[in-house]
């Protein structure tokens, strides 16, 4: 894959160019602000980006914002957000256009550098990777409990994995359950919410978060 | 025309009565003292104790009787005479089981309040100006206000006895005097009474040194509690961390599958420190407020909450860094209340300029009995806010809802 690193600490963006690199990726350009990153995105157009929220000049949102821009720039360019701290708040912006293609992640999720490039792998996709404490408050957040009290308790867990990106196969490699039962599950819980199936994941996966987005947000 | 000054007439009346009334109490005591003396003979020693008696009654008295007067003057103009009395400071009991009250070390809580009364009785200059003006008031205002019953009973006694001279002449008088007799009370009601302004001053002074102190205090306190979070927390695990490390550098050859096992246990170790520190910075300034600014860190709460919390807000202000930090965390504790103590479901958070400053109100749903307690924590809250000038008003009647109102003035704007 053709990547773009916007990173503005040395530090991190060397261990994450190598990262990236040990696994047979090639990283085409490197950011440090985020005016460097919009232009950067639209220059290479890369199979995927990996950008930092905070970055010069002002220290503030500037990543997510460049992501934001580049986006609507061109829709569905996959980027996948890192952070030092993960906010429902940027979650659901990441996601209100529903163009797929999007990932947010803690920082420390490079400690798992298998899992970390298999996330970035499915946002390159077209797939969502979040992060899971995201999802959490997502799906326990004032509305959206009342209205997910009718799932059991296992439907609510799968829900959970589905929306942080993983596929029928991985969830059911997280619970221990063959994919066939998780498939049941998600048919099941579809039905519940209203939602209807669709065989494509990823689109599957931004219909929950639009509909926890739409149910729950201010 | 007429109406009209028939009614400032009679207004007028009641009201010289009313100034006769209150300025006269102080000396019909000390006549009744008089008539107690004579009634005993009037001799050279028996003035002691009646006197003795006035002299307490005109000290029991001054206090009621200028208060009413401010209040009165305040109702009648609306010029209102600020009291100015000096205030207790808490009495609070010191380690060593003795009661400090601001004076003295006393042994029971009792002593030192009496003493503390004492005190501040007689150091307070605001009970010399009430003394001063209970002297001052029968001879000046207390007689010009007599003129309009005096008049009066002079018609009466005038018409009812063969003098209807004096009759006429009594009431013209009366009703000639009385909108104006009970004026002369209020300019000298202010002069004699209205602490002086350095008096003002020092009040202003005594608040702010009070707010330094509290915020000097929470901040040390604030400050030590960071700086236990990184000694226990981050660097503790740092230490681990690099043992772990090294440890595993050293097993590398004679026992690879021990050192990946450390090694395993070092990045779990990299990544619980991640998390602490990242509770650390949460506390200390939320992410979100830096990037972002109040009203977006406030949704971002909002979302958060298990609250179905909704937020309106019309601007897209930025204020003053100490000034959001100090709303915004006023927002998370009320929310945090609203969970905890209200049992709420639902939060309305709204966020507006009123021209002088920022006013945040958040409502919720809950049981209500909310209440600014001295030590509790929206009187924290309160004393937050001060230090901006900021102000707390909380409405939460028994059974809800609680609504409570945030406004801080912003230069900013």
């Amino acid at each position: 894959m053709r990547i773009v690193v916007a990173e503005d600490l040395y530090l991190l963006r060397d261990g994450l160019v190598r990262l990236v690199e040990a696994y047979g990726h090639e990283v085409v350009a490197t950011a440090t602000t985020g005016p460097e990153t919009v232009e950067a995105l639209l220059k290479w157009r890369p199979d995927v980006a990996v950008v930092d929220v905070r970055m010069p000049p002002a220290q503030s949102d500037e990543g997510l914002r460049a992501a934001l821009a580049a986006r609507r720039e061109v829709p569905g360019l996959p980027v996948l957000i890192l952070s030092q701290h993960v906010e429902q708040l940027y979650a659901r912006e990441l996601l209100a256009d529903g163009a797929g293609g999007v990932g947010y992640l803690l920082k420390e999720s490079v400690f798992d550098a298998d899992q970390f490039i298999d996330a970035l792998e499915r946002v390159a996709g077209g797939g969502t990777a979040m992060d899971p404490a995201v999802i959490a408050k997502l799906l326990s957040s004032g509305s959206s409990t009342r209205r997910l009290g009718q799932l059991t308790e296992r439907e609510h867990s799968v829900l959970g994995l589905m929306a942080e990106g993983l596929s029928n196969q991985a969830i059911g490699r997280r619970l221990f359950l063959s994919e066939s039962a998780i498939s049941k599950y998600t048919t099941s819980l579809f039905g519940k919410l209203g939602i209807t199936d669709d065989d494509d994941s990823n689109r599957r996966v931004l219909a929950v978060l639009t509909y926890l987005n739409a149910s729950s947000g201010p | 025309m007429m109406r009209q000054w028939g009614a400032s007439a009679c207004v007028g009346f009641v009201r010289a009565c009313v100034v006769v009334g209150l300025s006269m109490l102080v000396p019909a005591v000390w006549a009744l003292a008089v008539a107690l003396w004579m009634w005993w003979g009037g001799g050279a020693w028996t003035w002691i104790a009646p006197f003795l008696w006035a002299g307490i009654g005109t000290f029991a008295l001054s206090r009621p009787v200028c208060r009413t007067t401010r209040s009165l003057v305040a109702t009648w103009t609306g010029v209102v005479i600020p009291a100015g009395y000096l205030r207790a400071a808490p009495v609070t009991r010191m380690s060593t089981g003795y009661w400090w009250n601001g004076f003295s070390y006393e042994r029971t809580r009792h002593d030192a309040l009496m003493d503390q009364r004492m005190r501040i009785w007689w150091r307070d200059p605001a009970v010399w100006r009430d003394l001063r003006f209970t002297a001052i008031a029968p001879l000046t205002a207390g007689v010009v206000a007599a003129v309009p019953p005096a008049g009066l009973v002079a018609a009466v006694l005038g018409f009812g006895t063969s003098w209807p001279l004096a009759g006429v002449l009594g009431l013209v008088v009366a009703v000639a005097a009385a909108p104006y007799a009970w004026r002369p009370a209020v300019p000298l009601a202010v002069r004699l009474l209205r602490p002086p302004p350095a008096a003002a001053l020092a009040e202003r002074v005594a608040e702010l040194t009070s707010q330094r102190a509290d915020t000097t205090l929470a901040q040390a306190a604030e400050i030590r509690r960071i700086e236990r979070d990184l000694h226990d927390g981050a660097q503790a695990r740092l230490v681990a961390l690099g043992l772990s490390l090294a440890t595993a550098e050293k097993l590398m050859r004679s026992d690879p599958d021990r050192a990946v096992a450390l090694l395993r246990e070092a990045r779990a170790g990299a990544a619980t420190s991640l998390n602490e520190l990242r509770e650390l910075v949460r506390g200390i300034t939320p992410p979100v407020l830096n990037e972002r600014g109040l009203v977006d860190a406030v949704r971002a709460l909002a979302l958060d909450s298990p609250l179905e919390a909704t937020v309106d807000a019309d601007v897209r202000l930025r204020l003053d860094p100490p000034i959001e930090s100090a709303v915004y965390f006023g927002v998370a504790e009320l929310m945090t209340n609203a969970v905890k103590h209200a049992h709420a479901t639902r939060a309305r958070i709204s966020i507006a300029e009123d021209g002088t400053g920022i006013v945040v109100d958040v409502e919720d749903d809950g049981r209500g009995g909310a209440g600014v307690r001295p030590g509790g924590g929206l009187d924290g809250l309160r004393r937050r806010l001060a230090v901006f000038d900021g102000t707390l008003e909380v409405t939460s009647p028994a059974g809800g809802p609680t609504r409570v109102r945030m406004a801080v003035p912003c230069a900013s704007l």
